[in-house]
């Protein structure tokens, strides 16, 4: 069955069309209240966002809590319904797909999340951790499920005597090593990588980092990379997405979002994070933004970002700014862009 | 020289823990001088939190087993647990990690920020909220009267960690220890709260003890920075010169293996290999060896202590005390 | 407020493994068992409850080979006999052996309390986790239901019950569970809530796992911890409710022994016999308490947060 599906799913597609195709995508979560739990408005964590991810590149998604990043990241691979738009693989649209056949997507694509606490189930081995894809999927039995198992603890550089240990045994680094053998069990083309990194040691960081760098050029696999530190999000990304409530405020090449931002809130952004020198961070000119986030529950009119925009003017609350083309690969959602 | 505010001999702190004694601070000794940031960087489980709330004797259940904390001329850990109280939220200020449990959640802000005063000044209700609404407004919360009298869950993140900012400093406390104080924040408000640290170091003088993981933040905040490793403090120095010319293998390789903003190129991480030490059972020599790129035969055994490398930094290191430079591809 | 947060965070994962110094796999079964071994008194209250279950299990071969008497032989001649040699704990009005009676008593209260847990775990688990699962309007309309059973006064569902069916082990076991299992629902559903929110539950379904495997895989073992310790501080409980209806007459009917309805009987002659009232009273008193003791130590050892 997995076999046909995949088939079916490449029809008419090509490597050089984009690998996931987000457009118009909303996902609101409805806000109970009161002893009926009645609805009284929704949270509008994603609201409207035009995406495509390439084939083999690794696209970085940035944003502060809230902004929608990791809700983003699970509707694209359907772990959450979408209020509207559509979501696109490999050219079909997966929005609406039925159970079995989404069983089938499940096989190209694969999630690693931010907590390896949480994320293992403290039940079961680490063995059989990694062989549940394979055992959902009908991939292999008995002696060669074993086999594919301790290959895969090998892959992510850990010793595949492990397989019959619990995860309370490890390390947090090395229970994200086993998150991410679980993810590659099925051997997916995309991998959504929510927050890889943040829960470990910053000594364990640059390991995690690396490793997920080797297993993408060995396995010639497409991230979406979710990350609050852009930093991280800069060095693994080939393009980088500036999420702010709901929305994407800029998009484009990391080198060339560093040089120079055209969205304020971008600016921002990036004078916010610390620089690990003391030569160029004493020296730095910060934009320092001033209040809270407004609450994506009723989200500001107009420019989401203008209740904190240093630039906003009139215009800003009056109409929605459209991300709208600044050279190559760069676009950027504001009436008033840096310079 | 000036006379150091606070003074840290050789502390001891353990754990009583099911596997084991754990050496949670294992002879760390520093000073604290008048005005000045001081930065305490390691990862998790290095001691810098347990150090600082040995400092002020709120390490339970762990237990300090030896050393001195020197402040104004006494022994911290010898005075009865009256006078640390007198001297705790008065003299000495501490604001933590997680600005959602810190505060109560069932009184007001302003009641709660004006406790310090009441306490330690005796100062009336009605005078001590004064203060308190006066202090919120110079942290930087807007209509701080009206905002006194919300409960904290009323309040932002970064907000609630300007509240506990506030009350931190009603008392006008001489030191400040700021234990990973925008950890828990996101990355524009953790620029607003560096921001207002610098601020409160400037115009009130408070000489603050700075704990993060976040190399960045000390490179930007700390005149001096201390880097611990497995209970031990392996390297101490100016920020400026340890950033520039680190003297010992952790930091130096800590420095390569996180990725910069700033980089040019793209070039692969050079992650620091291995796990984090096991505090229960720690390798002989130098807790750092067995991760080290540097190591000679002499790290497995020998534990170095904490001594003079160049002109101004000290470092635990056999390698850079013997006059090796660290360089590396 | 400073101190747990703290030592969670000395409390490092096992690092030592990559130097082969680690501590043998263990699981949490293991560990469970582990702690509950070391607690000798709880081991020891869960051997009387097992040494219980086997006589009552074997209560033909006892009343052969070891009293010699069938439960319900009337013996005129032989009527309130102390405790003797003859008869080891006496006889009753009827001249039936004491004895031989609390061994075949034990087969209803037991096995009464068993069936009881047994029911009410498996509708109450399967109820709670579903409703915890699907959430929404199917967790909406069962929890309903939940609310509605509890609110029920037992002791009149009890009564109505054992007047439309003659009550014998199986239905009393029913009709006690049919209160039950509503408890057990909400625990299940309480634990089932937490757990979901755990991403390795959102991990299982990004392979694309069917719901059933989460439920039974996933689910099921993490909520087994509660539901283990329920059912062993619910067999003692069980024990006294079916103890208590037999008493009133509407649990089991005589001449079919159980420890509740020998109670009934033995009122009306207390001040001939206080042996009668005793020895059933006392066969309830030990075989609660130990279930007590070692459903507390059943607790402690597979959820050591609850222990206080």
């Amino acid at each position: 069955m997995p076999e046909t599906a995949v088939k079916h799913l490449s029809r008419a597609w090509t490597v050089n069309d984009p690998l996931v195709s987000v457009s118009d995508l909303k996902v609101w979560f409805p806000v109970a209240s009161g002893m009926m739990q009645r609805t009284v408005g929704h949270v509008h964590a994603v609201d409207g966002v035009d995406l495509d991810i390439k084939a083999g590149e690794t696209l970085g998604l940035v944003g502060e809590s809230g902004c929608g990043k990791s809700t983003l990241g699970r509707t694209v691979i359907r772990l959450i319904e979408p209020t509207a738009g559509t979501v696109k693989f490999k050219g079909e649209d997966i929005t609406h797909v039925r159970r079995g056949h989404l069983r089938a997507l499940r096989r190209e694509m694969a999630m690693i999340f931010q907590d390896p606490y949480a994320s293992l189930d403290p039940r079961q081995t680490v063995g059989d951790i990694i062989g549940e894809p394979i055992d959902v999927h009908g991939l292999a039995k008995g002696k060669e499920r074993q086999e594919r198992i301790r290959e895969l603890l090998r892959v992510v550089g850990m010793n595949p005597r492990y397989a019959d240990r619990y995860p309370h045994e490890f390390s947090g680094g090395q229970r994200q090593r086993i998150g991410i053998a679980r993810a590659l069990a099925v051997e997916p083309t995309l991998i959504i990588c929510d927050e890889p990194i943040s829960a470990l040691d910053v000594s364990i960081q640059a390991q995690i980092i690396n490793l997920l760098e080797n297993l993408q050029s060995k396995f010639k696999l497409t991230y979406l990379f979710i990350a609050h530190d852009l930093s991280v999000v800069k060095h693994i990304s080939n393009r980088i997405a500036v999420m702010y409530l709901g929305k994407i405020m800029e998009i484009a090449p990391g080198g060339q979002l560093y040089k120079r931002p055209r969205h304020p809130y971008t600016g921002s952004l990036l004078s916010a994070i610390p620089i690990p020198d003391p030569k160029i961070e004493l020296r730095r000119e910060r934009m320092i933004l001033q209040g809270d986030v407004a609450s994506p529950v009723s989200p500001p009119s107009g420019c989401r970002f203008r209740t904190r925009c240093p630039r906003a003017r009139e215009h800003c609350a009056e109409e929605v700014p459209p991300l709208e083309a600044f050279g190559d690969e760069h676009k950027a959602a504001c009436f008033y862009p840096l310079d | 020289m000036t006379q150091p505010l606070l003074e840290v001999q050789d502390l001891h702190t353990v754990f009583s823990t099911k596997d084991g004694l754990v050496k949670a601070v294992d002879g760390v000794s520093f000073e604290l001088n008048p005005g000045e940031t001081l930065g305490i960087v390691g990862e998790s489980g290095c001691g810098k939190s347990v150090t600082a709330l040995s400092i002020m004797r709120l390490q339970r259940p762990g237990r300090i087993v030896g050393g001195k904390v020197m402040f104004k001329g006494q022994d911290m850990t010898r005075i009865s647990e009256y006078e640390m109280r007198e001297i705790r939220g008065r003299e000495i200020a501490m604001i933590f990690q997680d600005p959602m449990t810190s505060l109560n959640p069932v009184y007001r802000v302003g009641w709660q920020v004006a406790e310090p005063t009441r306490l330690h000044h005796g100062w009336d209700a009605k005078r001590a909220l004064a203060s308190a609404v006066n202090m919120l407004g110079r942290v930087g919360i807007p209509s701080a009267a009206a905002r006194a009298r919300d409960y904290p869950h009323q309040f932002s993140g970064g907000m609630r960690q300007r509240v506990m900012i506030a009350m931190g400093l009603t008392t006008t406390p001489q030191v400040l220890i700021a234990d990973e104080p925008t950890t828990a924040l996101d990355v524009t408000i953790q620029a607003q709260i560096l921001d207002l640290l610098r601020h409160v170091n400037r115009e009130f003088g408070t000489a603050t003890i700075l704990i993060t993981h976040n190399l960045g933040v000390v490179a930007g905040m700390c005149q001096r920075l201390m880097v611990m490793y497995a209970g031990k403090i392996v390297e101490a120095g100016p920020t400026a010169d340890v950033f520039a010319n680190p003297k010992h293998p952790y930091t130096w390789s800590l420095l390569r293996s996180i990725p910069r903003l700033d980089a040019e190129r793209h070039e692969p991480l050079k992650p620091i290999e291995g796990l984090p030490p096991n505090l229960v059972d720690l390798p002989n020599g130098c807790a750092f060896h067995p991760r080290c790129v540097f190591r000679v035969e002499r790290c497995q055994r020998d534990v170095p202590s904490l001594l003079q490398v160049g002109d101004t930094q000290r470092a635990a290191c056999w390698v850079t005390q013997a006059g090796t430079e660290l360089k590396g591809a | 407020m400073i101190g747990p947060s703290r030592v969670a965070e000395l409390d490092m994962p096992a690092a030592g493994i990559e130097t082969g110094a680690a501590r043998p796999a263990q699981s949490y079964w293991n560990e469970s068992w582990e702690r509950l071994r070391a607690n000798r008194i709880g081991i020891a209250a869960g051997l009387l409850i097992v040494l219980f279950a086997l006589i009552a299990i074997m209560a033909p071969l006892f009343s052969f080979a070891l009293t010699h008497y069938q439960p319900q032989t009337i013996n005129l001649d032989e009527t309130f006999i102390r405790p003797g040699l003859r008869h080891l704990l006496g006889t009753d009005e009827l001249g039936r052996d004491t004895l031989t009676r609390l061994i075949w008593g034990a087969r209803v209260s037991l096995g009464v309390a068993f069936l009881t847990v047994a029911m009410s775990l498996s509708v109450g688990t399967t109820v709670g986790m579903v409703a915890g699962y699907y959430g929404g309007w199917t967790d909406d309309v069962l929890m309903r239901l939940v609310d509605t059973v509890l609110a029920i006064p037992a002791i009149f569902l009890f009564i109505l019950m054992s007047i439309l069916f003659r009550p014998n082990a199986f239905t009393l076991a029913a009709i006690v569970a049919s209160v039950g299992w509503g408890s057990v629902a909400r625990l299940v559903r309480g634990e089932v809530l937490s757990v979901k929110q755990r991403d390795f539950i959102l991990a299982t379904r990004s392979i694309g796992a069917r719901d059933a495997r989460l439920m039974v895989r996933h689910l099921l073992p993490n909520v087994l911890p509660v539901l283990i310790v329920a059912a062993s501080l619910g067999v003692g409980q069980i024990i006294l409710i079916e103890a208590a209806l037999d008493f009133l007459g509407l649990g089991i009917q005589p001449p079919t022994p159980s420890w509740g309805n020998m109670l009934t009987n033995a009122q009306s002659y207390f001040f001939r016999s206080g042996f009668l009232v005793a020895f059933p009273g006392l066969t309830i008193f030990v075989t609660v308490l130990a279930s007590n003791i070692f459903g507390n130590a059943v607790r402690d050892a597979f959820d050591p947060r609850l222990k206080s």
